[in-house]
């Protein structure tokens, strides 16, 4: 088929009024739920279903996929400005992003941002479109022993890049891990640590300790810091723009951020929380300011938030070319596609090009009215730094409660946030770094899983993981990216025990 | 957020249904809530929905309905939310055969169908075996056969729980075949497209999942049918060449069936409302079309009926959890 005619017939689809006008809700609504620190994109699509359900199937995933890539980009916005990640995808983004904005730089690094996601939603739209079914194919390679390999990778990359302290890292990983093994076992069907609770049985929902250990603790913290002074004012020197300087810097990391979180998002399905972490882990290791990393370097904004919004794209590639959801969003989306009679698949190109090339077009559509959004709007943005801290307290407050509470209805959860909006705050306290433990908890239940379908493949042989190329390849960079960091440290502690021992 | 879509959504229906002009019996007084016992998406979420739109693009009932997901416990929140609203007349819930496995498996903690009042059950879907299409594998006895040589070699995928759906409708297979079922060497994956790509990539042998989970990949051609579930063959172009197990020599059938249900102690006006409602639901155009879009089959049974067959479903499932160690 010719791409153009492709093209034109996708276009031909999406700039009917109607269609323009849901692409804008779409990447309206995405960017106030990223926004929103309870709210994500599944919560938001999850919402929208029942309204879609009047819609013809084209609209009705023109809307979804706008409140998903809409989401990337304002995910970043509450990061850099309070600290609170709006979303998983987000949680890397704080690192440097916040540290830019104490330094007067918020809105440099919001206009980097938004800049990344542009160029990357671009990038994953043009892959899309061209790569798509042939990106599906080789994900097809990927079994269970390459997915758990590809987690532990990802794992360890988290470990190495949030820690001054070894010790304390890999306590908040163990954490993490000891967490997400809370619900009924998929392998056994056995309840572990529910104590008879029906609620605990899918073990302990991911916004809810997010939620908890991030935006609830940052309530506590400013709360108890009070007395001191009102939270840190950020104000704003200099402009708002990047610099020449930050370009030359931020271009590579787009560059960097959005092939790592293509690969990682759309090929693994590993999501966009992942690639924004494994992103940033890159940043760390290859970027020429890694030592700037952690305080307020744009390549640490820049990257993660290319990386995410590649990996939407990515997911979307999963999700219309394999009907197998690449994320949890677009599990969701899935179903609601299912919902309007339509079964994304192999045979969704060749059946429903109106609808596949609808969505492509209506993407590029979405991707510069966001980036229209975004930019000029920035200022805006920026102004809620200019909130009160008690009304800033509020609204975290509000929308935690409000965020947790839509996704199970349940009460028990806003008892649990509460109680790890508490634990966070006693890690913080301790200097434990939180970002660890909901990524062990996210990947945690998967990476349990894919090693115990390994080892019944295997019939309990650990060489399946070694034998197998992929496998193989991505255990090799988990064993460089966790060492790597600590090499100085374990030379340090080597040094210390000699020295005693000569001092002794 | 959702609060106020709700209170907007109720209020709308409200004034629509106001316009439509309401029937003249006294039930039902107040606006209904469907319960899917799960995230939306799912299959229990779907056919709610699915049954909220029917009715009300239908106007079979005066009263608004809204569905509401309660999710967990492979269905025991909303089991136990259910439990609840025992002896009011306002709340479905759909369930499917989970609602007996997890009964019998000890998940519900005592809890079952019991608990519920039966109103019809509505669909049905069966099981497939599918292998990947340049699988050596022939036929479901070429399959039999390699399991009997060697019944560790061959590694199967589902979507459930080991002893849970997928799972145990195979064990029925090859308990039928003479093989021990407890020698199955079963996969769990979370969720369909992870066992699909886990038989693409060749990691499994072959996957035992409902029909719905694999249509995609069987119309692509990059899977293969061996047998499905059904008491005979279906008519559907893509799957009218596809045998069924009994024809393969072996007299098992399995039924993923979905079904409605009220709390327990519905009153009987109520009962009878729902009964009389459900039955009208599924001979109309809006469920019909429904049907064919979701690839989904008419199973109507009326409330006896149903709850005697969850009764013969409690029984079947016990002797073969019993057998495979799951049963409590």
């Amino acid at each position: 088929m010719d791409i153009w005619n492709n093209i034109v017939l996708g276009f031909s689809v999406a700039v009917t009024p109607f269609n323009l006008f849901l692409a804008f809700v779409g990447v309206f609504l995405g960017t106030v739920i990223g926004v929103l620190p309870g709210i994500g994109p599944m919560t938001g699509i999850a919402l929208l279903i029942p309204i879609t359900f009047g819609l013809p199937p084209n609209s009705a995933i023109i809307l979804m996929a706008g409140i998903y890539y809409g989401a990337m980009y304002g995910g970043s916005t509450t990061s850099i400005l309070v600290n609170a990640p709006g979303e998983s995808s987000s949680v890397v983004t704080c690192i440097d992003g916040f540290e830019m904005a104490k330094k007067g730089r918020a809105g440099p690094a919001l206009a980097a941002a938004a800049i990344g996601s542009f160029i990357a939603g671009t990038f994953a739209t043009i892959m899309l479109m061209i790569l798509g079914p042939a990106i599906a194919q080789f994900a097809l390679n990927f079994g269970p022993p390459e997915y758990f390999a590809l987690m532990f990778a990802g794992l360890t990359v988290v470990t190495s890049l949030a820690g001054r302290s070894l010790v304390k890292a890999l306590l908040a990983t163990t954490i993490g891990l000891a967490i997400s093994t809370i619900g009924i076992d998929l392998q056994s069907g056995v309840s572990r640590y529910t104590f008879g609770n029906l609620e605990m049985l899918d073990g302990l929902e991911f916004l809810v300790v997010a939620i908890g250990l991030f935006a609830l603790s940052e309530v506590l913290a400013n709360l108890a810091d009070m007395r001191q002074a009102v939270m840190e004012r950020l104000s704003i020197k200099g402009g708002l723009w990047l610099t020449k300087e930050d370009w030359k810097r931020a271009i590579p990391a787009f560059i960097r951020g959005t092939l790592s979180g293509f690969f990682v998002g759309g090929l693994a399905g590993a999501g966009a929380a992942v690639a924004s972490f494994v992103s940033y882990g890159i940043e760390k290791s290859t970027g020429k300011h890694k030592e700037e990393l952690g305080h307020g370097a744009i390549e640490g904004v820049a990257g993660p938030e290319a990386a995410n919004n590649a990996a939407a794209g990515g997911a979307m590639i999963h999700l219309l070319c394999l009907g197998i959801p690449g994320s949890g969003t677009t599990a969701i989306m899935l179903g609601a596609l299912l919902m309007l009679g339509l079964q994304p698949g192999p045979l969704l190109f060749q059946q429903q090009p109106d609808f596949v090339w609808g969505l492509i077009a209506s993407m590029y559509i979405g991707n510069v009215m966001l980036l229209v959004l975004n930019l000029p709007l920035v200022g805006m943005w920026v102004k809620i730094l200019d909130i009160p801290l008690y009304l800033l307290v509020l609204f975290i407050i509000l929308f935690s409660f409000l965020g947790v509470y839509t996704v199970n209805n349940s009460v028990q959860d806003l008892l649990l946030m509460v109680g790890f909006g508490i634990i966070g705050y006693i890690l913080r306290r301790l200097d434990i770094p939180a970002a660890p433990i909901i990524l062990a908890m996210v990947l945690g239940d998967l990476m349990e899983q894919a090693l115990r379908q390994s080892l019944i493949i295997s019939d309990g042989s650990l060489g399946i993981f070694v034998t197998r190329p992929i496998s193989l390849i991505l255990l090799i960079l988990a064993a460089i990216s966790i060492t790597n960091p600590y090499w100085g440290q374990l030379g340090a502690f080597f040094r210390r025990i000699f020295g005693q021992k000569t001092a002794a | 957020m959702k609060r106020v879509l709700l209170f907007v959504v109720v209020l709308l229906s409200l004034v629509l249904s106001a316009c439509g002009g309401a029937p003249a019996s006294s039930y039902p007084e107040q606006p209904i809530e469907i319960i899917a016992p799960a995230n939306p998406g799912g299959g229990w979420d779907t056919l709610a929905r699915t049954i909220q739109v029917s009715l009300e693009t239908e106007k079979m009932v005066s009263q608004p309905l809204s569905v509401t997901n309660k999710p967990g416990g492979g269905g025991g929140v909303g089991l136990a939310y259910m439990a609840a609203q025992k002896g009011t007349d306002y709340t479905l819930v759909v369930y499917s055969p989970p609602l007996v496995i997890n009964n019998i498996n000890g998940t519900f903690e005592g809890k079952s169908y019991k608990d519920l009042t039966p109103l019809a059950k509505l669909i049905t879907d069966y099981q497939i075996i599918v292998v990947k299409a340049d699988s050596p594998y022939q036929t479901l006895e070429d399959l039999l056969n390699a399991m009997r040589a060697d019944p560790k070699a061959i590694k199967f995928a589902g979507v459930s729980s080991p002893g849970s759906m997928d799972h145990v409708a195979f064990a029925k297979i090859a308990k039928a075949a003479g093989i021990d079922p407890k020698q199955l060497e079963y996969i769990a994956f979370a969720g369909g497209g992870e066992a699909t790509t886990a038989l693409l990539g060749g990691n499994v042998t072959f996957l035992s999942t409902g029909i719905g989970e694999s249509v995609a990949q069987l119309e692509a051609g990059t899977i293969r049918a061996l047998a499905i579930t059904a008491p005979e063959r279906l008519t559907s172009d893509l799957l009218k060449d596809v045998p069924t197990v009994k024809e393969s020599g072996y007299d098992v059938t399995y039924e993923i069936w979905r079904g409605v249900f009220g709390p327990a102690d519905l009153s009987p006006e109520a009962k009878a409302y729902w009964e009389a409602t459900l039955k009208k639901m599924v001979e109309s155009p809006t469920w019909k079309a429904q049907l064919e879009k979701l690839n989904w089959r008419d199973a109507y049974s009326p409330s006896e009926e149903f709850t005697t067959f969850l009764g013969q479903e409690t029984e079947t499932y016990r002797a073969l959890l019993t057998e495979l160690g799951f049963a409590k």
